[in-house]
């Protein structure tokens, strides 16, 4: 079996006359933190919306190593994909994009009910998963009555209760501040990598990026370099 | 300064020319509907005598009836106007903007929008005026020129949507000019107490017991007082209790549910019942007064086959008229629905994207919206006919066996307009498989 759980390569994406990515190879190793760096307008976030199979490149292909097999994602049907998203993958998006007037635990136990788990199991679940994440007795709070790094965290137990091989992070700490910054990349760390599940970041923060296992650098939708943080290239 | 900064803003933002022609055709709508039951109403004022007036009187209840709605779908235009320009005009107040110059913009844009809204509604009307003059009243159609309204009056139906979008805009954008980040802010939804029901209950009690001695009254006026008591209370009663009754069934809903569409709908309705019953309180009004007067109707109709050809005349054109009241009723909660709806999934475009990414399939978040405004709805609709059942209970049983048919078609009419609102939903789910596409 392969050790990347995903692998691209040639990706070509265009937005009218935009180039988002312009033939972009990429390994993603099982178990790893990846961050993916650039400024804005790099490609990144397109980069992991290919990845992730929300967006469909122009050109290339993605595969998914699952427990299953190897999944061509780019040839997934669009509701293949919205299937292969909900249940091997998860998301943490910046500002959270939780579901406002659902309560902290529905928010989590949401992403299995989609999968079909009966409520009460999906709930005992999210339960657990926000404990795990220091939410203990804020389960029943609505996400307004949550702090942003609160509310975060909440995201994160979104992510995973799936049991997500792969969690795919967009400017998870953009909103925060840098002590709610490391906290949730620290809780996110823990719950992926540190149960050896993978994890992709897209961030523009140093000090995110240098918290995962390996950076890989963007500019005018290219990867221009890699690197191992506190090695020097 | 404030004009060009009006035509700078006018241009089509991030929601595309959507955010504009929203509320410019829920305006069309209201004015093309106001006018379309006052070019209805106005026809009875030509005629003269004891049954003139009685006709006349007859279209004010009606009138009075269809305000409800018409206000509510004029709001909800006004609103969804007003909000789409709040994000914009918080930013200018960051950026340094006076009070009175984003009241000021807040105003010039609503008052654009409801009058373009407005003059397409009257264009509107025009088109619908063949089909309303071919209403049958007193035997023969309302004929077009007894249903077009002189172009003062017109004028003022214009000028009166253009009011209340800037009444509308003032009011909502009070807290933009009070703190630029003012729109950003959520409060929970207030409690409703239960000492509501009880006293909605006691008032149906005492509705019922007015409705029981009727026929003990010495004169015609005394009964037409007790007939109003019972009537304007129970009509009262529902307003109270409403609420509190859909809080009380989406609670239930969001506990017992086990699949996502039915928590998202039932914790969607929680979030505000207050907001989920002024959407279709319209129809609370329209359905009791449907069997109230439905059921009355019948029973004269039944009992009066002795009466002359006139009375027989007027009992046939109530029930025109009560089928028309509740068609239009229900026509503008649709098209209320559909505007709240269009403006919500505008407000929430980004969190559907998100769910879309996060791989919730689309007839779901479709699914739940539709429920949570199907599941209120159908509570209003079918509790307020209730209501009125209990209040005319002896006569409604009396009804059942002997006009069995009349009560029927009430119901047909009922469930009819339950399905105009459902089409008003599944209109803007375009709208939502394009906000949730992740493409």
């Amino acid at each position: 079996m392969s050790s990347f759980v995903i692998e691209a390569s040639g990706l070509s994406k265009s937005f009218g006359q935009t180039h988002a990515l312009a033939g972009v190879d990429l390994q993603v190793r099982t178990g790893e933190s990846l961050a993916i760096m650039g400024a804005s307008g790099s490609g990144k976030t397109t980069l992991l919306h290919c990845l992730a199979g929300i967006t469909r490149p122009d050109t290339g292909t993605v595969a998914f190593q699952s427990g299953a097999g190897r999944v061509d994602v780019t040839a997934l049907s669009e509701r293949e994909r919205s299937r292969l998203r909900r249940e091997a993958y998860g998301f943490v998006f910046q500002q959270g994009l939780l579901i406002p007037e659902l309560t902290a635990v529905e928010n989590v136990a949401l992403a299995l009910m989609l999968n079909g788990m009966p409520r009460l199991r999906a709930e005992e679940y999210g339960r657990g998963w926000l404990a795990a994440l220091g939410l203990a007795g804020m389960e029943d709070r609505r996400i307004g009555q949550l702090s942003g790094g609160q509310a975060q965290r909440v995201a994160i137990a979104r992510a995973q209760v799936t049991g997500a091989s792969v969690v795919f992070a967009d400017e998870p700490t953009g909103a925060l501040d840098s002590t709610t910054s490391a906290e949730v990349m620290r809780a996110l760390l823990d719950s992926t990598t540190g149960q050896g599940r993978t994890l992709v970041v897209v961030t523009h923060d140093a000090d995110v990026a240098g918290r995962c296992s390996r950076i890989v650098d963007m500019r005018d939708g290219r990867i221009v370099g890699e690197r191992v943080p506190g090695v020097s290239a | 300064m404030i004009g060009r900064v009006a035509w700078l803003l006018a241009r089509p933002g991030t929601a595309g020319a959507a955010a504009s022609a929203l509320p410019i055709t829920a305006f069309a709508i209201v004015t093309a509907l106001l006018l379309t039951v006052l070019g209805g109403a106005q026809s009875f004022w030509s005629w003269s005598g004891d049954v003139g007036v009685t006709y006349q009187a007859l279209a004010v209840v009606a009138l009075v009836l269809l305000v409800v709605p018409l206000a509510s779908l004029g709001g909800a235009a006004a609103r969804l106007s007003a909000r789409r320009r709040d994000d914009r005009l918080a930013t200018l107040r960051l950026l340094g903007a006076t009070p009175a110059t984003v009241s000021a913009l807040a105003v010039i844009e609503s008052v654009v929008l409801a009058v373009v809204g407005a003059l397409a509604g009257v264009a509107l009307y025009f088109v619908l005026v063949p089909l309303l003059a071919l209403i049958p009243f007193r035997g023969e159609a309302l004929g077009i020129e007894g249903v077009v309204l002189a172009p003062l009056t017109i004028l003022g139906v214009v000028l009166g949507v253009a009011l209340l979008a800037i009444v509308s805009a003032v009011l909502g954008l009070r807290q933009v000019v009070i703190s630029p980040l003012g729109v950003r802010t959520k409060q929970d939804a207030p409690k409703l107490h239960w000492l509501r029901i009880v006293i909605g209950v006691a008032v149906i009690a005492l509705a019922f017991l007015v409705m029981s001695v009727l026929q003990v009254a010495g004169s015609a006026m005394l009964i037409l007082a007790m007939l109003g008591a019972a009537f304007g209370g129970s009509i009262a009663v529902l307003n109270l209790i409403g609420p509190w009754v859909i809080r009380l069934v989406a609670q239930s809903q969001a506990k017992q549910a086990k699949v996502p569409a039915r928590l998202l709908a039932a914790r969607a309705v929680l979030e505000s019942p207050k907001a989920a019953w002024r959407q279709v309180s319209g129809v609370a009004m329209t359905s009791f007064m449907a069997v109230f007067a439905g059921v009355g109707i019948a029973l004269l109709g039944s009992f009066g086959e002795a009466a002359d050809a006139e009375s027989q005349e007027l009992f046939a054109d109530i029930r025109t008229g009560i089928l028309i009241t509740v068609v239009g009723s229900f026509l503008m909660v649709a098209c209320s629905v559909g505007v709240n709806q269009a403006a919500g999934i505008l407000d929430r475009g980004e969190l559907y994207r998100s769910l879309g990414m996060l791989g919730m399939p689309t007839p779901t978040m479709d699914a739940a919206r539709r429920r949570a405004v199907m599941s209120p709805l159908r509570i209003t609709a079918i509790g307020s006919a209730v209501t009125a059942a209990i209040v005319m209970l002896p006569l409604t049983g009396l009804t059942i066996i002997v006009a069995p048919l009349s009560l029927a078609v009430i119901a047909g009419v009922l469930a009819a307009g339950i399905g105009v609102v459902w089409l008003g939903l599944l209109a803007t789910r375009p709208m939502l498989e394009r906000a949730a596409a992740t493409n």
